[in-house]
């Protein structure tokens, strides 16, 4: 029965862990994968009462503008683990549950790290137009991380809350290691904008670069303006883009002896 | 990465995609994130959910390489909204559109998009749908979980389609005065990229310094209060997200003038990033303790 449990419970884990990122991108929500679990472990009503509050929570902790609340995933299929194995109330449940959505957050870095690396090969097939092998690159990066948290989940179904001292010396012990993973996975986004910049960047545009960053700097540190940051700058964007259209055309009409045509 | 070739070899406009595929195309782009990453983020899974619209259109190997190439770069969007901009970009694969004015139009459509579905799906849809159906699974009642569900994917699913079908036409209808005025438009669209590519290096960017040097004491109500010289905000009086413009500029530079390949530039960054971290250097919103006790690391 424990092993049934355990098999069906990696399982579950392994679909949610890709849910919070592709498919469906709301089955991993507590207040359905808490239920699913429940259901697992035999007691769908505490799933149901544990996914509501954690969905609740949530609500005030979205993943908006790059911060990460600790992985929910995790969060919820441990809570229920506790919740139901180790006859924990729901408060209790959900707050022992914390040190291993930390951990749910570290295994997100360092997948998201590790696929980084798999760019490289990206490349080679992309310039092959081998097409199967692109299809790989998404598989072996989705296997990862589905199979990372579905260890987490055995972890803590044959571990228990015994674990989580365990646990807690470690993330005090290599935070930094975590930490500064981290912040070089904030850094990799620079390399991707690099990258854009080379291609694109003529060198009249470099005004226009740090126009838009100086625009989104300024937008983003007003409260009032920083949530619609983006959508501003591309309004604004857009004008001087209609603008410049609009210029050059007339100019090329002029150095042909045309000069009917209003561009747009 | 950055394919030389500028036009595709085969000119003539591929045939329109047909329904199924559109629907293939929908379908497929909730794997959009399948192979999320801090280099490029959903550039892998946004070649995957198109290819099987790029496969239709580039009938010829190379043309279907340079596509491949061209939209493996960079790219993030909102995951709900992203079918606007494959609809867009498709329109102009399918008419084989200069490969510059693809790559500026699709970096033009990623950035605003990601705040309208920012607004409308995480700080409305889902509030919304979780203030309704959370309390009735509270109460042990599983229709609560199975209402979530069709309420946020079905509105998901919907805006997905109702995206896609919108800009396909958009771009299919724009595409006469892309082609006469391609010259123009590829400049201006291009200026509209970096302008948003700048917006982006501020806005995505979170690097912040965390060295805190201590600077005395003083007696507040009685009580012995330290005090420290926050370098961050320093820099922030200078110019804010001063660090992620340097950063991108140091890539830039590696890049461009050094002809590194972006591999190695990730393992510099990893470098920096662990390092910094076991020396204190860098702010990280996981509180941590660095490898060695520095003084500019309060405990």
């Amino acid at each position: 029965m424990d092993f049934i449990q355990i098999i069906l419970l990696a399982v579950v884990t392994f679909i949610f862990a890709i849910d919070q990122y592709s498919l469906t991108e709301v089955i991993y929500r507590p207040i359905i994968a808490c239920p699913i679990v429940g259901l697992i472990l035999g007691n769908p009503t505490v799933g149901l009462v544990v996914g509501g509050t954690y969905e609740l929570m949530m609500v005030g902790s979205m993943p908006v503008g790059g911060a990460q609340p600790p992985n929910s995933v995790i969060g919820g299929v441990v809570a229920m683990i506790f919740a139901i194995k180790s006859d924990f109330s729901v408060e209790e449940a959900l707050g022992s549950s914390v040190i291993f959505a930390l951990f749910g957050q570290y295994a997100v870095t360092l997948t998201f790290s590790f696929i980084s690396i798999l760019m490289g090969k990206a490349d080679q097939y992309a310039a092959k137009a081998d097409t199967k092998g692109i299809t790989r690159i998404n598989f072996i990066s989705m296997a990862f991380l589905g199979t990372l948290f579905a260890l987490m989940a055995i972890l803590a179904y044959v571990g228990g809350v015994s674990v989580s001292p365990m646990l807690k010396e470690f993330s005090d012990t290599y935070s930094w290691i975590m930490a500064g993973l981290g912040v070089a996975g904030g850094m990799m986004r620079y390399v991707g904008f690099a990258v854009l910049l080379k291609i694109m960047l003529a060198n009249d545009m470099w005004g226009i670069y740090f126009a838009g960053f100086v625009l989104a700097a300024l937008l983003g540190n007003v409260p009032a303006t920083a949530g619609a940051t983006l959508l501003s700058v591309a309004l604004v964007g857009v004008a001087i883009a209609i603008y410049d259209f609009t210029v050059s055309c007339k100019i090329s009409d002029m150095n042909q002896g045309g000069g009917m045509s209003d561009g747009i | 990465m950055a394919s030389n070739q500028l036009m595709y070899k085969d000119l003539t406009p591929a045939k329109p995609l047909d329904k199924k595929t559109i629907n293939h195309l929908v379908w497929k782009s909730t794997m959009l994130q399948a192979s999320f990453n801090y280099e490029r983020m959903q550039a892998a899974g946004w070649l995957w959910s198109i290819l099987p619209g790029l496969e239709k259109i580039h009938t010829n190997k190379e043309d279907l390489s340079a596509s491949m190439s061209h939209n493996l770069e960079f790219f993030n969007t909102h995951t709900y909204t992203v079918t606007f901009v494959m609809g867009i970009v498709l329109s102009l694969e399918q008419q084989k559109a200069e490969i510059g004015t693809i790559r500026a139009v699709r970096v033009a459509a990623m950035g605003p998009l990601g705040g309208i579905g920012d607004a409308l799906i995480w700080f409305t849809l889902y509030p919304i749908a979780a203030g309704i159906c959370a309390n009735m699974a509270i109460n042990g009642n599983p229709f609560g979980s199975l209402l979530y569900f069709i309420v946020v994917f079905g509105a998901q699913m919907a805006l997905r389609y109702w995206l896609f079908n919108m800009s396909y036409s958009l771009g299919t209808s724009a595409i006469s005065v892309l082609t006469k005025r391609a010259k123009e438009f590829t400049h201006t669209a291009s200026m509209l990229g970096v302008f948003v590519v700048g917006a982006i290096t501020c806005n995505y960017g979170a690097t912040a310094l965390g060295i805190m040097i201590p600077n005395g004491t003083t007696l507040v109500d009685g009580e012995e209060v330290a005090n420290y010289i926050d370098v961050q905000g320093l820099i922030n009086g200078i110019l804010p997200a001063m660090v992620p413009l340097m950063l991108t500029l140091m890539c830039y530079y590696l890049v461009k003038k050094r002809n590194w390949t972006p591999t190695r530039c990730i393992f510099l960054l990893l470098v920096l990033g662990i390092v910094g971290c076991a020396i204190g250097i860098w702010a990280s919103s996981d509180p941590y303790t660095p490898l060695i006790s520095v003084p500019w690391k309060p405990q």
